[in-house]
């Protein structure tokens, strides 16, 4: 029925099964729509947030995805920048899914925030110390990056080509696309680097507060650090979850073998970065505000010394190795294993610096206070991942996604 | 105004925590004089708007020698280092900022978009959100006080250390051709009406005015004092236990010598 | 087409320009700006000329000075004035959130009349005509007596009318709502033989003694105690408090002494023990001008440290040491009456507490206890009675004050829902209600409410639809205290006369008439002798006459303080001695009941293991006046949680045999007399086996914001009787916590 959509030479599924598809997860969709309507015309009241929860679910969500759209800003750096041409196969799934984790973004922001409407204010009023300002600014110029870096992508779907503007639109943006992946490769640094300033600046909160160099937080680089590291992994992931789904082999190993080995160092180099920075907190910074190390993950229901040992040894020592190693990438469950556990690392971190930075009493005479969401929240979390998967679907279904599908599943 | 001739001034309380009866008199003074609103439920105080809340602390032991102190907190109005207190510097539309003519820390309702990064900053709980929309039983917005606007909404308030009041003051001031303003010309709602006179108000600056002598007391102390956040509220205490509260003491982190040092070694 | 780079950046700058030159954006963006400043639905108070009003608060009997800041006619904000006597510059908690009282939703806005249990409106005329015509038609059957008065208060110009049309009617029912200030009267009548008000010169005194008073809790002239409590802090002054509960009061003492429930008049014996056994007393007091010392000598022999460490629980040697420290004080004094001071009390505690002030002989002294002459500026004619009057003031009370059981007591409030409920039919057939909640407020409510619905014509004169305007028949509401004149006598504990004037901040806001003028209107409607006993034109006219030369002081500013001296001890006393009595003969004639002992509370300790106390809240109102949302905004979740009230129990009385209880968690708490559902806070501050339960929760009336939330005490308990007044005594009842069944 779409065929004259689809792709020349690739198989998919009908369309009837798609339609039923997209209907499921649009279901899911519009459970989320309602609840950030909700939330927009009845105010945050609509949450469990309160005033020791100002920052919840939501924020952690929104940290978390920037993270993991790390991918696209870092296979392009390495694509664009440092010349691994074999990136090219999977930039262009890296830029999705960059694309689809900003936009969520910016939608949970606006979401978030108590006077939506006043959200511009952010820029016309900008405050240069606040770390959350250099985030606005760069979050949304690098969105502007992955917006003109997928619309070539767009442009490319067999119908729009045929259009000579289009074409040619298409080809122009080709051209400059190394500008543009340059550019968004410093706004990420940079952005990401801020949201990790966002906790590491707030010397109110000794569980957050990090020394640093300038003005930077030890957490700016820590952040954008293990972004670079994560990101990919995610990446490799959704890829390996889209051929499950697709049944279907889309990126040749060697590809994704080099994106993990890049990401290994790094999660490797970052994991030994996290662990000193860890230490130097522990030891330093947090008793000369007036914290012992265990005053952090004692006398409550949920904050324990688990927290620490999952998030550096289990998603980040054990990954990094197996990453590192030969046999590691190559086998694919302990790859898998890997990335998985990056990535729950890579989310566990931005759990702990949101919501158990907020968790921690600092007064002497406050007390732990936990927080559970509210299914509001919980729905217009998932409306992103939901939004994100039609995107795929539909991105996957009419877009030249995967420029090696072809010769790696040849049509008979 | 002529600039160059009026003073900084460093506008600070100090309370006498063994004169609070935690009578909460404070609390309803500054509800009524700034249009604090009211919900049908209050009692879960994580979402309770109370500009001043009143603390109650104990010192841990079990039956009969259990004791209480009652710790009034309105904002600390947080000087930090050069103005650079933990909720200003975070806000991203500078709707909140430190004057250096009064050292108040100021809230601009209207500019304040409500994302509450300046409440994960305070590390005193000073910072409200409105999370609802704030309603007034019939009639009863008869007795807002048109001097402090009502907020709206999805935006962050706190005190503001009666700031309107200081404005009165001023103006009547600049009326009557001055350009100091006495000791008692402006005071806050929740000083003036503490019965047990806990609350003294005043320039932390000016020798002459009772907060600069007080803040000298060797009971006194301020509330996490080693965050460097640099609060202006002092509070006074005869009992250990209770100016051991205020802080959270290590072994070893005891002299303040020790942290300052390592402040300065961290920038600050 | 072909799209050269040139073209296309001028394509996507042109169009970015293009769109930025229109208005259209500007445009929105400023209108979006403007809305989201402020939205129309919050409101913006109107501007307008400062200017204020002084007057007095009379929300509570401690009277403070109050200056009402306004918007034009718009009030804004109430604080304390400045110079006015005790509350100098201070308002308390409740005085302060005055406003939402005036213009809140619990207002009664015009007189209103049950019928089938529904609320209608009614004109004042028609209202005034039918009471009037019920109160001639009883009058012309000779039942003067079937009409009864509860008020707030004895003192003051509109409980005077009240009383005074009671009188001139025929009915000897007018009873006021008991409090602590009942038992010291008494104990002043029957120990200095005076008709008098006990007044703490707190101000001076530098060693207070307090048996469970709430002196920062809101008891007596609560804005003075707590001035007072300051000052003793800076001049050096000690209190030593005596209670179950580690109270705001216990907190700020220097001294917390823990005694069993009910075993204060046991620890003042044992304190007088030592203090006589040590020869710590005032010789020349006691030598000269005190009687049945001997008496009371042997009484205390019976309480030496030991025993009543014993039955107090207090170390004998922290008896001893507090007797001394007590006696050798230079300006001591002992006072009691529990929490605010709301409830009287057992009058031989009373008694033996007073005893220990003779002892140190700091009577009518510097820093001691006063015996305050009664307000006495109502200097009204004796009102002509006619033969319906005399007759039915002749019979005897409903609620048995006077009687031969208690001679001495002139009301027992707490005794006629009893007396109600007992006969047949309702021996009152009209009630009044002024300046008081006893539907609420009285112990024993159940009881009290079936009272009213057994009476069959209930008028309440409340401004606010609170539980007692609600079992009422007809509303005849008062204005609100701050549209109204009111004089304000003496407030309860301060040791000089004072008298100031309320009077109105703001114009009546709704179509309600003062009481005074209500009694004056339907005096002259019953007519004959009873208008003529009421010949004043309007209340306003009665109370500037009755104020006299006062009258332009009064309305300038707002008080007038009296210069008083107590008198010596040589013209103090006059019982039949002439002096101190330390044994009255009146507890005399009380069978067993010589020897001052504990007053026994219901319930079977096997059933009920635990004891239930109430405490007071300076931030919780109890009294005739609920809590206003402020008020209750204040509350800390340990008393108040969502719809719940919050008991507080030592974590050890959570652990037992039966119960295991975590804090925050939800418990049964039952009385021989009710069972509601509470949460528990575990507080170490609190006595092992005592429940500690707050009192000024559970209204049934008033507003959303105080309607449903929580528990009342009152409802849990019922009142004893003191064998000497009959006056409640109770000060606890037994209870048992158990586990809410899953
Ligand atoms: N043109 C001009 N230049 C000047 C001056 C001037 O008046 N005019 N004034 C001079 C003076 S007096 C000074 S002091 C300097 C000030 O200059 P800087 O030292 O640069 O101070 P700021 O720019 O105020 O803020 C520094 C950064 O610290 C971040 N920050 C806030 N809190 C924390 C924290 O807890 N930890 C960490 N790591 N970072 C935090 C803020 O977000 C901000 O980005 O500028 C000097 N330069
Ligand atoms: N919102 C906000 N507030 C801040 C800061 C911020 O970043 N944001 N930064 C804070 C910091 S770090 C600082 S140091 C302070 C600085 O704050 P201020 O001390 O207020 O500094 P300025 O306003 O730069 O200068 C003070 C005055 O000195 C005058 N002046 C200039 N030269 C001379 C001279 O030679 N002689 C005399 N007598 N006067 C002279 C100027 O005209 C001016 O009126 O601000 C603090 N306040
Ligand atoms: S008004 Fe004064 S005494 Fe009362 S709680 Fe506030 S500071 Fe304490
Ligand atoms: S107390 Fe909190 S809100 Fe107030 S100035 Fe300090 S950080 Fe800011
Ligand atoms: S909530 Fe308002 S005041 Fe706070 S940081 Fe955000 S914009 Fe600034
Ligand atoms: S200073 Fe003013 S705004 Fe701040 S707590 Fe006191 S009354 Fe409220
Ligand atoms: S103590 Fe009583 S009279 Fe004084 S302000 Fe409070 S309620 Fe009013
Ligand atoms: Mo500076």
């Amino acid at each position: 029925m779409d065929s004259a959509l689809i792709p020349k030479g690739v198989r998919r599924c009908s369309f009837g099964q798609f339609i039923l598809f997209i209907a499921i997860v649009g279901a899911v969709l519009l459970w989320g729509v309602f609840a950030m309507l909700l939330c927009w015309l009845k105010g945050l009241n609509q949450t469990n947030m309160n005033d020791y929860y100002g920052f919840a679910l939501w924020i952690w969500a929104d940290l978390a995805v920037i993270a993991l759209g790390g991918g696209a800003f870092f296979s392009g750096f390495l694509k664009y920048i440092m010349g691994k041409d074999e990136l090219k196969n999977i930039i262009n799934y890296a830029v999705l899914i960059g694309f689809i984790c900003y936009s969520s973004a910016l939608l949970i922001l606006a979401i978030d925030i108590g006077q939506p409407l006043r959200g511009w204010f952010i820029f016309w009023h900008a405050n240069v110390h606040s770390m959350l300002t250099e985030v606005a600014f760069c979050l949304s110029c690098y969105f502007a990056v992955l917006t003109i870096e997928y619309i070539p992508l767009i442009l490319e779907n067999r119908q729009l080509d045929r259009v000579p503007f289009f074409h040619n639109l298409s080809h122009n943006m080709h051209e400059v696309m190394a500008v543009f992946a340059a550019t968004g490769a410093f706004l990420s640094f940079f952005h990401q680097g801020s949201l990790g300033g966002v906790a590491g600046v707030l010397f109110g909160r000794p569980f957050a507060y990090r020394e640093g160099i300038f003005i930077w937080p030890w957490t700016f680089f820590l952040f954008t650090w293990s972004a670079a590291a994560c990101g990919p992994c995610f990446t490799i992931f959704v890829t390996w979850l889209t051929e499950k789904i697709t049944r279907k082999k889309l990126v040749k190993d060697n590809v994704i073998e080099l994106l993990a080995k890049i990401s290994g160092w790094m999660l490797a180099t970052y994991t030994f970065a996290k662990i000193i920075d860890t230490w130097y907190w522990a030891a330093v910074t947090a008793p000369s505000a007036g914290f012992w190390l265990p005053d952090f993950y004692s006398g409550n229901a949920l904050y324990g010394p688990w927290i620490l040992f999952l998030e550096i040894i289990i998603c980040g020592v054990i990954p990094a190795f197996i990453l590192v190693t030969d046999t590691g990438r190559k086998n694919r469950t302990t790859l898998m294993t890997a990335v998985i556990l990056a990535v729950i690392g890579v989310c566990l971190n931005r759990w702990v610096m949101v919501l158990q930075v907020m968790a921690v009493p600092v007064m002497p005479f406050d007390k732990w206070v936990l927080y559970y969401p509210s299914w509001q929240e919980v729905a217009t979390t998932i409306l992103p991942v939901a939004y994100g998967v039609i995107l795929i679907a539909i991105s996957y279904r009419y877009l030249p996604i995967f420029p090696q599908e072809k010769e790696l599943n040849p049509a008979d | 105004m002529n600039k160059e001739h009026s003073k900084a001034k460093k506008y600070g309380m100090v309370i006498d925590l063994d004169k609070c009866t935690g009578c909460g008199a404070c609390m309803v003074a500054c509800m009524a004089e700034n249009n604090v609103p009211f919900k049908k439920d209050e009692t879960n105080k994580l979402d309770s708007i109370t500009w001043m809340r009143v603390y109650k602390l104990t010192n841990g032991k079990s039956f009969p020698n259990t004791e209480i102190c009652y710790l009034p907190r309105p904002c600390m109005h947080c000087e930090g280092q050069h103005g650079h207190s933990p909720c200003v510097s975070v806000c991203p539309a500078t709707a909140t900022d430190y004057s250096q003519e009064t050292g108040i820390v100021s809230q601009i309702y209207t500019r304040c978009f409500g994302c509450r990064y300046c409440m994960a900053a305070c590390p005193y709980h000073a910072r409200y959100f409105n999370w609802w929309d704030p309603v007034w039983p019939e009639g009863m917005e008869k007795s807002l006080n048109p001097k402090v606007s009502v907020r709206m909404r999805g935006i962050v308030e706190k005190c503001s250390f009666c700031f309107h009041r200081y404005q009165s003051a001023m103006e009547k001031a600049y009326y009557e051709e001055r350009k100091e303003l006495e000791e008692g010309e402006y005071q806050t709602a929740c000083t003036q009406a503490c019965p047990a006179d806990a609350i003294t108000f005043g320039d932390l600056n000016n020798p002459d005015h009772a907060v600069c002598q007080l803040k000298k007391s060797k009971n006194a102390f301020r509330l996490l004092e080693r965050l460097g956040t640099n609060p202006k509220v002092y509070y006074v205490s005869t009992r250990e236990w209770v100016r051991r509260s205020g802080d959270n003491y290590l072994r070893g982190y005891e002299k303040e010598g020790k942290v300052k040092k390592h402040r300065e070694l961290a920038g600050h | 087409m072909k799209i050269g780079r040139r073209s296309f950046l001028s394509f996507v700058i042109g169009g970015a320009a293009g769109t930025a030159l229109t208005p259209l954006p500007w445009k929105l963006t400023d209108d979006l700006s403007i809305w989201t400043q402020m939205w129309p639905w919050t409101p913006v108070p109107e501007d307008g000329e400062v200017s204020y009003t002084n007057s007095v608060c009379t929300l509570c009997p401690a009277g403070c000075g109050i200056s009402v800041r306004k918007i034009e006619d718009r009030a804004v904000k109430i604080e304390g004035a400045e110079g006015y006597p005790a509350s100098d510059g201070n308002a308390c908690i409740l005085g302060l959130s005055g406003l939402q009282l005036l213009y809140g939703p619990t207002r009664v806005r015009m007189p209103l009349k049950k019928e089938n249990g529904k609320w209608k409106e009614i004109s004042w005329d028609e209202a005034i005509s039918q009471v009037v015509n019920k109160l001639s038609d009883l009058r012309s059957n000779d039942e003067s007596p079937a009409v009864a008065c509860i008020s707030g208060s004895d003192y003051g110009t509109v409980p005077r009318l009240l009383r005074r049309f009671m009188t001139a009617y025929g009915s000897p029912n007018f009873m006021t709502v008991p409090s602590m200030q009942d038992s010291y009267a008494l104990t002043l009548k029957l120990m200095h033989g005076v008709s008098a008000l006990a007044g703490f010169d707190f101000e001076n005194s530098n060693f207070v003694l307090s048996f469970g008073s709430g002196l920062i809790e809101g008891w007596g002239s609560s804005v003075r105690m707590f001035k007072a409590k300051s000052l003793w802090k800076e001049k050096g002054g000690k209190l030593v408090q005596v209670e179950q509960r580690l109270s705001n009061t216990a907190a700020k003492a220097d001294q917390w002494v823990a005694v069993n429930p009910g075993t204060e008049a046991v620890l003042a014996l044992g304190l007088a023990n030592v203090i006589i056994t040590q020869s710590l007393y005032d010789k020349a007091f006691v030598e000269n001008h005190a009687s049945g010392f001997d008496a009371f000598k042997k009484i205390v022999t019976g309480f030496s440290p030991d025993k009543v460490a014993k039955i107090t629980g207090v170390e004998e040697s922290a008896i001893i040491s507090l007797a001394k420290a007590f006696a050798g004080a230079s300006e001591p004094v002992a006072v009691c009456g529990r929490g605010q001071g709301k409830t009287p009390g057992s009058l031989h505690e009373f008694m033996a507490v007073h005893a220990l002030n003779a002892l140190v002989g700091n009577i009518n002294k510097k820093g001691g206890v006063w015996a305050v002459p009664e307000p006495d500026y109502i200097k009204w004619p004796e009102p002509e009675l006619d033969e319906v009057a005399q007759k039915g003031l002749a019979t005897p009370r409903a609620d048995g004050a006077g009687s031969e059981k208690y001679p001495d007591t002139k009301s027992l409030l707490n005794q006629f829902p009893k007396a109600v409920c007992a006969a047949e039919e309702s021996p009152v057939k009209v009630l009044f209600v002024s300046g008081a909640n006893p539907c609420y407020t009285l112990p024993g409510t159940k009881a009290v409410k079936e009272a009213f619905d057994k009476i069959p014509f209930v008028i309440s004169f409340s401004s606010f639809m609170d539980e007692t305007a609600q079992a009422a028949d007809l509303i005849l509401p008062n204005h609100g205290h701050l549209e109204r004149y009111q004089d304000v006598p003496t407030p309860a504990a301060l040791q000089n006369p004072l008298t100031g004037l309320a009077k109105p901040v703001v114009e009546p806001l709704f179509n309600t008439r003062h009481t005074g003028d209500v009694v004056i209107a339907l005096a002259k409607g019953v007519g004959g002798s009873v208008a003529d006993a009421f010949a004043w034109d309007s209340y306003e006219a009665c109370l500037e006459e009755t104020m006299g030369d006062n009258w332009d002081t009064l309305l300038e500013k707002g008080f007038v303080a009296q210069a008083f001296e107590p008198p010596g001890w040589d013209s103090a006393f006059t019982t039949s001695s002439g002096k101190f009595e330390f044994i009255s003969q009146a507890c005399m004639a009380e069978s067993h009941q010589a020897a001052p002992g504990k007053i026994a509370i219901e319930g079977d300790n096997k059933k009920f293991p635990l004891i239930l106390m109430p405490y007071d809240s300076i931030r919780l109102a109890n009294g005739f006046i609920g809590n206003t949302p402020f008020l209750t905004k204040t509350l800390e979740d340990t008393i108040l949680k969502g719809q719940d009230t919050v008991v507080q129990i030592n974590p050890k009385t959570a652990k037992s045999r039966f119960i295991f209880l975590d804090d925050g968690d939800y418990a049964i708490l039952s009385t021989p007399k009710g069972r509601v559902k509470v949460r528990v806070n575990l507080f170490e501050g609190v006595m092992p086996g005592v429940v500690a339960i707050p009192r000024g929760l559970g209204h049934t009336a008033y507003d959303d914001y105080l309607a449903g939330k929580g528990s009342n005490f009152n409802e849990l308990i019922s009142p004893v009787d003191d064998p000497v007044s009959g006056l409640d005594a109770a000060w606890g009842i037994r209870a048992k916590l158990t586990n809410v069944p899953l």
